[in-house]
């Protein structure tokens, strides 16, 4: 593509465009997940400001703002700042290629999930940066198991989703979505049902919620990496997290929920659906299921789906060799 | 947050306690802790102010890497001299303190007190205080073993069954309610009897709650017990066998936990559970699931006490015609009168001089032994193993440090 | 194989709890909430909140105090100041530290003439320490004001309760005692 001056127009829209949806997100996930939590909980969640507690995440967030910014004796000073910084920004990228709409991708590149997988790295150097810099023990800790779950993870994710790539042909995104039809049936979950599997035990481990939450685990690590974050840091971590879940929820949506095609009526509206019930289904888990152990979280990785996800591509590469 | 705090640090003087001596100032604790620390490992504080220590229980645990190699529980940041508070108040005013000691499981503590006046007073209880002594006990068994089934599970990252749990407690406070009057420190028996008799709406609410507990324990075993991950979590983990029991006075659910049926109740009868038909259960492993289980199952022996309870109750005074006033003194001696607590033997020695006040009170809680056990249990354990031993010991740390 | 085919059993268990707590969350509330619901009246009238003096038989506007410092002894936590007044045997000064008070009952169980009684105020809120500070003499003249007519009671205790129960009509702010959400036995 011509870099032309609309072109650059079109990519700055986007970028604003994704800001604003990735804060609206979290806010209304902020409220959707602690509504979720309170009603599987029996009892009424946040319910005093605004109707229905609607308006409980914007004051939150006002909050958040307002409060003072504490760094801990002896912490790196610009490591400390940066890693909040470093967990919201690069997820920003990761949706210009995404196709939210059958003319509505902000930045059509033939290498699209190249671009989102190699980008998403980028999330664990924060936390790992983020621990690190706080001079904390649990913060250490925290980064320590952040790194070896994300590296761990990052494996059976990249090859849940080759597999899907190896049946379409091509890296592109939108002729990902092109490559199933309308229907249920006719959808990447049908033919390649492991890899979804696979991607979606994956996505939860890689987004750090729980029942995979040990960089963070409550119980063991009061708040592992980002325990001495208060303020706007902490409210960047919690951007962060709600954009990487949301990111990994539309990757899931395109991939193997046919992204925004639909039995009826294809358009944008199909693919916001999809990837929020794949949140809805991370939100529900995380307030039913205890959390695995580290030496288990690994194991599941290594023994069960690694194995599993490249008998899948195998499996996957002969059947396409021998039809095509 | 100044920015003269502005410098690269040396990573690894945090980590190293031996290379950096006088840079960290610890106390007396920590200090003694970190002499007998290799280099390069890590001293962790856990608590006192941390998410699963349950109150003020501080414990420094020598890491390397995840595993736990030493680890050493501190006490006392919420002693509050109850014993002593028995020598200076009447026997009568003491008893308010027992609902404090352990905050979950008051009525156990009423009783080892109140039983250990009367058998030095040589009072004879009646027949109906007998028998609300021991629903009440029951009732307060079971909604002590609700708040650390969902506590524990909150340890292990199960936030929900929590709050489960606490709908049966409310339905036990209501119960309970009614005849003590207040839903957590309960001060409820008296020399010679209990507070205030029980009105029909008691035995109704008792027989209401029985059968829905039951059902919710279903729910629990398939939400809970027979989750993998959560299986996976205790299996084998944290083995505390007869031996290492006996060793540290260890009793209640551990202790049976490992296989010794280690119960007052049948050990020592007192009040009127010989009438009663139930069973001690004992754990079929020794490990953090075995005395999971046995919690479990004793919620349910306690609900066929309940049961076989509201089927015949008895008649009469629930206090004796004399009771003791406020001013009453003991007679010259001494007393032991232990009875079974939710977390294990619970027992109150009194020695008397005749005078207005006791001579001396000794409080035995069962917590403080079981939390001695937890030093070897968890050497050798993952971080989050250990968090899950400490758990599943039930720790009320106000009871431990009393 | 034996561990595949446990590992299968186990994710039929996490379905199970998945279907537990979707079941759960279209399921109605448990909590009551309180400024607009408050619990069920017979669940406030066993509860032991702050002491009140009880009204007299003979005159209803008086207390039957007599000032014998029974209780003030009794207290384990010295929370009662009773102070006789200039003529007869009622007390001129009734004070009472519920910050200090453990609710255990010795003072009522003491009381030579029945004039103490636990009040059922289970809404009671106070901002500093000094509004902990309870009048009971203050108290009783409010609730004589109230309704300066005894309803028939025989004796002190149900004479405490009906207190209690025109007190907890105050309290509740919501008027209409609004039942409790959800009492029936859940489905799970």
């Amino acid at each position: 593509m011509e870099l032309s001056l609309l072109y650059f127009v079109k990519i700055l829209v986007a970028v604003l465009a994704i800001i604003a949806l990735m804060v609206g997100n979290a806010i209304v996930m902020v409220y959707v997940e602690r509504k979720a939590a309170g009603f599987i909980q029996r009892r009424p969640g946040p319910y005093e400001v605004g109707p229905w507690g609607t308006l409980q995440a914007i004051v939150d967030s006002m909050k958040l703002l307002a409060k003072q910014i504490f760094v801990p004796a002896n912490a790196d000073y610009i490591l400390f700042f940066l890693a909040p910084i470093l967990a919201f920004f690069p997820v920003l990228l990761l949706f210009l290629p995404i196709p939210f709409g059958p003319y509505l991708t902000s930045w059509e590149t033939p290498d699209g999930i190249i671009l989102i997988l190699a980008f998403a790295g980028f999330g664990v150097l924060s936390n790992l940066l983020g621990g690190w810099a706080s001079n904390n023990k649990y913060g250490v800790l925290g980064a320590a198991r952040a790194v070896s779950q994300s590296i761990a993870y990052e494996i059976p994710l990249i090859l849940a989703l080759l597999a899907v790539i190896y049946q379409a042909g091509t890296l592109n995104l939108s002729e990902i979505v092109e490559a199933q039809g309308s229907w249920p049936w006719q959808w990447n979950l049908v033919c390649q049902p492991l890899a979804f599997f696979i991607y979606l035990v994956s996505l939860v481990a890689e987004t750090n919620r729980a029942p995979f939450d040990l960089p963070e685990a409550e119980s063991e690590l009061t708040a592992g990496f980002h325990t001495e974050y208060s303020g706007m840091g902490f409210a960047l971590f919690f951007l962060a997290e709600y954009a990487n879940m949301l990111l990994v929820s539309f990757v899931c949506a395109t991939f193997f929920l046919g992204g925004y095609k639909g039995p009826i009526l294809d358009g944008f509206w199909w693919t916001f659906i999809k990837a929020y019930l794949v949140m809805f289904f991370i939100v529900w888990i995380r307030w039913t299921f205890p959390r695995v152990r580290f030496d288990q979280l690994l194991n599941i990785n290594w023994k069960w789906l690694l194995p599993l996800s490249l008998l899948n591509l195998w499996v996957t590469a002969i059947v396409i060799k021998v039809i095509g | 947050m100044a920015s003269s705090n502005f410098n690269f640090i040396n990573p690894f003087t945090f980590l190293n306690v031996q290379d950096s001596p006088g840079t960290y100032v610890g106390d007396f604790y920590t200090d003694n802790f970190e002499k007998g620390a290799r280099a390069g490992n890590v001293i962790l504080n856990l608590g006192p102010q941390h998410p699963s220590t349950h109150g003020v229980l501080r414990v420094l645990v020598e890491l390397f890497g995840e595993y736990v190699l030493r680890s050493e529980p501190v006490l006392g940041y919420l002693h509050r001299m109850q014993e002593k508070m028995g020598e200076v108040k009447t026997p009568y005013q003491y008893l308010p303190n027992m609902g404090r000691v352990d905050y979950l499981n008051p009525i156990a503590w009423n009783w080892a007190f109140a039983g250990a006046v009367e058998r030095l007073a040589g009072l004879e209880v009646p027949e109906k205080a007998e028998w609300l002594r021991v629903v009440s006990a029951e009732l307060n068994r079971i909604s002590s073993h609700l708040l650390w089934w969902g506590a524990f599970v909150m340890d292990l990252g199960g936030v929900t069954p929590i709050l489960y749990a606490f709908e049966e407690r409310e339905k036990i406070n209501d119960i309970l309610q009614i005849v003590t009057g207040s839903r957590l420190t309960y001060n409820y028996f008296r020399f010679g009897g209990v507070g205030q008799d029980a009105d029909g709406r008691f035995v109704d609410l008792i027989k209401d709650f029985v059968p829905y507990m039951r059902e919710r324990l279903k729910m629990y075993k398939a939400l809970v017990t027979e989750n993998i991950i959560f299986r996976r979590r205790l299996e084998g983990i944290g083995p505390m066998g007869e031996d290492i029991c006996r060793r540290y006075g260890a009793t209640g659910p551990i202790m049976r936990a490992a296989g010794v049926m280690c119960d007052t109740r049948r050990l020592y009868p007192y009040g009127i559970y010989d009438r009663f038909d139930y069973d001690i259960p004992t754990g079929p492993t020794d490990d953090c699931m075995g005395r999971y289980l046995v919690r479990l199952e004793e919620i349910k022996e306690s609900l066929r006490i309940l049961e076989q309870a509201v089927r015949d109750i008895p008649g009469g005074p629930h206090i004796v015609a004399k009771a003791p006033k406020p001013a009453y003194k003991l007679p010259a001696g001494e007393s032991y009168f232990t009875v079974e607590g939710a977390r294990g033997q619970v027992a109150c020695h009194i020695i008397s001089d005749g005078g207005k006040t006791p001579y001396r009170i000794k409080l035995r809680a069962p917590g403080f032994s079981n939390l001695s056990l937890f030093a070897e249990a968890a050497k050798g354990t993952l971080l989050a193993d250990a968090i899950a031993i400490l758990g599943s010991l039930d720790l009320v740390i106000p009871e431990v440090d009393r | 194989m034996r561990a595949i085919w446990d590992n299968i059993k186990g994710l039929y268990s996490l379905l199970v709890g998945m279907k537990i707590t979707i079941v759960f969350l279209f399921s109605p509330r448990k909590t009551v909430h309180y400024p607009r619901k408050v619990v069920e009246r017979e669940n406030v009238e066993n509860y032991r909140g702050p002491l009140e003096l009880t009204r007299g038989k003979k005159d209803p506007a008086k207390t039957p105090c007599i000032s014998c410092q029974l209780c003030v002894k009794a207290c384990p936590g010295n929370c009662i100041t009773v102070v006789k007044g200039k003529e007869g045997k009622a007390p001129s000064l009734w004070t009472y530290d519920f910050s200090y008070c453990c609710l255990c009952g010795a003072c009522v169980e003491t009381c030579p003439t029945g004039a103490l009684a636990f009040s059922h105020r289970v809404y009671m809120v106070a901002k500093s320490r000094e509004e902990l500070l309870l009048d009971l003499l203050a108290d009783l003249d409010d609730r004589v004001k109230k309704s300066p007519q005894l309803e028939a009671k025989t004796d002190a205790k149900s004479d405490a309760k009906s207190e209690a129960k025109t007190d907890s009509k105050a309290d509740a702010k919501a008027g209409a005692p609004a039942k409790k959400d959800g009492e029936e036995p859940s489905p799970a």
